[in-house]
């Protein structure tokens, strides 16, 4: 019914939507989501026909293309075809006209001659939107901010239009408020065409049942709603559901690292993107259906760094590692948690090489991983349970976090050096001569597992094995090292595969969970919906057995 | 644990005089010809003489000044000693360390080999070696450190064993350290208090053994020894030449085997954390 055409919008020469490509059909609800100067706003009003740039492309409206109409025709299918409910319920009434005679003029506009007919009819959309005669005659400022945005909901709602267009229509209002008004657009919607523009991702998920996210005047990801929450694929989307605070987030708010540009040649979010190439750089991706919605993005989606499959270990009849599928995508925190002899560390060594493999293959960027790869070997690191044992005790602090460089022969001395500081400095240690000399038996745990992990981080890894990196260190400490951990994530991509028995850890720090008993896989899913909803018996007493200690009781 | 051992052995009461003993010993035998005007084998013409200050320790029943005996004697034992440990502990480095690194088959008959050896009387087959063979110094030497190398290995396989499996080795190969690597920068450096502390008690067993082969006169009769002295001494008891024959010997092989063992209790001291007393870092 309405069809958006590779649409380009520009305002004296910044191009804020490239080639958007959009099809609405009769009772699709679709949500507009992305950060603030992503061209959402000029999206609704280029469809209005409101937008103050130069617009090409097509926009077909039943047929007919919105941009070749002449400025007359669209004045006449605006407001009674496509209506829009604008943000900021402020400035959108006139202060000096009653709720009631503004919802009227609409009507007017579009030729109603009975004046009492017209007045049936908004009499008819108040009570639709609920507000009662009483305060229809009211000024704007004598209304609460719900009110005045179900007034604007009944402006648009009045001509009953074809496409509904809805900017913002929740912020700034409360938590009751809100639901109020999103039942009363789950009840209007209907048939309609609804485009809902929002930042805020609980209201989209509630309303709409396909979402496009828009970055930098492109849509980089669609899909149906559900799905694209539940398992995002493109990098920005997974930035985006990370740094808002659900009530259903388990993990702490990480952001995305740097800022919004736009008149970025290649794909919009590749300065900002973690596992950029270099074709990024060079040229805008498609957005091409792969099965699952359509997605924008040179590598397909975030990508699969780590793959085990099938991986297996015995020691003698033992089988410490059974049949184990896990995959680790770039950038993600796959928590490992069971209790102790469960074959967690045996699988993260098996993984690593330390152990060799009965049977089962590792997969590291889609391709098999074999026994002397150099590059798995300086990709994937990592970080030992006990920090003083895995430092040697006859190697300082420069000689410790070097060694791996050294293994390499990566750089000269003073290249070495530099590296060596630089990844001190990134977990927050001195790195001036004298903490360089220092033992490890000098320093505190804490400290420790900091050098250890400075040590794993010098080479630049793509993915961290962590082993109960923090099980010898009090809470602060530990809470630091996570913070660590989770910022290196943010900023650089780092994939982490995080071993450990404590599923309150695992709560903040992890995306996903995968809880192994006796050497399987016995669940693996989200983290909020593993710990909310448990389906193994074995998850559940895990959960159980956790839950004893709280800290609030009650 | 960052230890300087020397550092350590010498701040421990013990470890300062068993130093101190077997640096005397080691002056004594290396400076014997400026300490006597005789030579081992030189014949005085006069027998059974008691000390005086031409003979500080008198001679004996042929006539050869005790004293540079017992230099010479010291001369001996050191060297058998130190030979012998030296060998024997290349050998037990050799066999313990590969079985611990290779593991296996390899390793499982080394360790049988080694529980085999073990087992074995050492006298008996000194003097079944020495009937055969014409002994001389050299295959003294060689016999004891056959002797002595198995418990060696086992004390190299079961250190090598245990930091093959250390958090700071797995590190290391998590990097990707080879083989080679590893070896070099983890396993050797950490083998060297264990390989100190063999050492030392192999130097005492070997002492002792050769003084107890030539006591039993199954070594070289041309090589001058305090266990041929003692034997020697010990046909003439009836006389009063024990005093000044058969007791400085005596005395001389008590203390080497004391210095070696102050010395080795002293380094176990330092290296076993349940019998050290304080730790003291490096730098403090």
């Amino acid at each position: 019914m309405l069809e958006i055409k590779e649409l380009n919008v520009s305002y004296n020469g910044t191009q804020v939507l490239k080639n958007v490509n959009l099809k609405l059909e009769k009772g699709q609800f679709l949500s507009i989501i992305g950060e603030s100067g992503a061209g959402k706003t000029t999206l609704g009003l280029s469809i209005m026909g409101l937008v103050e740039g130069s617009c090409s492309g097509a926009m077909l409206f039943n047929g007919r293309d919105l941009l070749s109409m002449c400025e007359d025709e669209r004045r006449r299918l605006r407001g009674s075809k496509l209506a829009m409910v604008f943000q900021n319920v402020e400035n959108t009434l006139h202060p000096l006209y009653t709720i009631r005679e503004q919802i009227m003029e609409a009507v007017l506009v579009h030729g109603a001659d009975d004046k009492r007919k017209a007045l049936a009819k908004v009499s008819e959309i108040l009570a639709l939107v609920k507000i009662d005669g009483d305060r229809a005659a009211r000024y704007p400022h004598q209304l609460s901010g719900g009110e005045r945005q179900r007034a604007l909901i009944a402006m648009a709602l009045v001509n009953d239009p074809e496409v509904l267009i809805l900017d913002e229509p929740t912020a700034s209002l409360d938590a009751f408020t809100k639901n109020e008004i999103i039942q009363l657009l789950n009840e209007i919607a209907g048939d309609k065409v609804t485009l809902l523009i929002t930042h805020d991702l609980a209201v989209a998920a509630q309303l709409s049942n396909q979402m496009a996210v828009l970055y930098g005047g492109r849509i980089i990801e669609t899909g149906p709603s559900e799905k694209l929450l539940a398992n995002p694929r493109h990098p920005y989307t997974r930035g985006l559901l990370r740094s808002y605070p659900g009530m259903d987030t388990t993990k702490d708010l990480q952001g995305i690292p740097g800022k919004m540009a736009h008149n970025v040649t290649g794909c919009p979010f590749h300065p900002r993107c973690t596992q950029r190439i270099n074709i990024c750089a060079q040229e805008a991706p498609e957005l091409v259906d792969n099965g699952r919605g359509m997605i924008a993005c040179h590598r397909g989606g975030i990508i699969p760094l780590l793959e085990v499959k099938k991986l297996s270990k015995t020691f003698g009849y033992y089988k410490a590692v059974d049949d184990v599928q896990l995959t680790l995508y770039e950038g993600e925190t796959l928590a490992l948690v069971g209790e102790s002899g469960s074959g967690k560390t045996t699988l993260a060594k098996t993984v690593l090489g330390l152990l060799r493999a009965d049977a089962g293959a590792i997969f590291y960027e889609l391709e098999k991983v074999s026994a002397g790869d150099a590059k798995f070997r300086r990709q994937v690191q990592m970080i030992f349970q006990n920090p003083r044992e895995s430092i040697s005790h006859r190697m300082n602090v420069f000689q410790a976090v070097k060694e791996p460089l050294d293994i390499h022969r990566l750089g000269s001395e003073e290249e070495k050096l530099a590296l060596v500081r630089e990844a001190l400095e990134d977990v927050e240690l001195p790195s001036d001569d004298n903490f360089l000399n220092k033992y490890p038996h000098h320093l505190s745990g804490g400290e420790n597992q900091r050098v250890s992990i400075a040590r794993a981080l010098v080479m630049k890894p793509r993915v961290l094995v962590a082993d109960e990196p923090t099980s010898a260190l009090d809470a602060s400490v530990q809470a630091k090292i996570i913070k660590l951990l989770l910022n290196l994530q943010e900023r650089k991509g780092l994939a982490i595969l995080l071993i450990t028995h404590d599923l309150a850890l695992a709560r903040k720090a992890s995306d996903r969970i995968a809880v192994m008993l006796a050497g399987r896989i016995v669940e693996e899913g989200p983290t909020g919906r593993v710990l909310a909803v448990p389906r193994h018996t074995f998850t559940k007493s895990l959960l159980q057995n956790s839950r004893v200690g709280q800290l609030c009781p009650g | 644990m960052h230890i300087n051992i020397l550092k350590e052995v010498k701040s421990d009461y013990m470890g300062r005089t068993g130093l101190t003993i077997l640096l005397s010993l080691l002056a004594l035998a290396l400076l014997a010809p400026l300490l006597t005007h005789y030579r081992p084998e030189d014949y005085t013409g006069l027998i059974f003489q008691p000390p005086s200050a031409r003979h500080w320790l008198g001679t004996n029943d042929v006539g050869q000044d005790v004293w540079t005996q017992l230099l010479y004697g010291a001369r001996n034992s050191l060297l058998t000693g130190g030979g012998a440990a030296v060998l024997a502990v290349l050998f037990s480095l050799l066999t313990g360390g590969s079985a611990a690194l290779l593991g296996g088959m390899y390793d499982r008959v080394l360790m049988r080999l080694v529980d085999a050896m073990l087992v074995i009387p050492p006298v008996i087959v000194v003097i079944l070696t020495a009937a055969y063979l014409k002994p001389n110094l050299l295959l003294l030497i060689v016999i004891i450190s056959v002797f002595l190398w198995p418990a060696g290995a086992r004390m190299v396989r079961a250190q090598t064993l245990a930091l093959k499996e250390s958090m700071h080795v797995m590190a290391a190969r998590s990097f990707g350290g080879g083989r080679t690597y590893v070896l070099k920068r983890h396993l050797a450096p950490e083998m060297g208090p264990v390989l100190t502390a063999i050492i030392i008690q192999f130097a005492r067993r070997s002492v002792f053994m050769e003084a107890g082969v030539s006591f039993l006169g199954i070594s070289d009769p041309s090589l001058v020894s305090w266990g041929k002295m003692m034997q020697d001494a010990l046909q003439f008891t009836y006389l009063d030449v024990w005093k000044w024959w058969l007791l400085p010997p005596g005395f001389a092989l008590s203390l080497t085997i004391i210095g070696f063992t102050f010395t080795g209790t002293a380094l176990e001291t330092v290296m076993n954390p349940r019998l050290r007393k304080e730790v003291h870092h490096a730098g403090d």
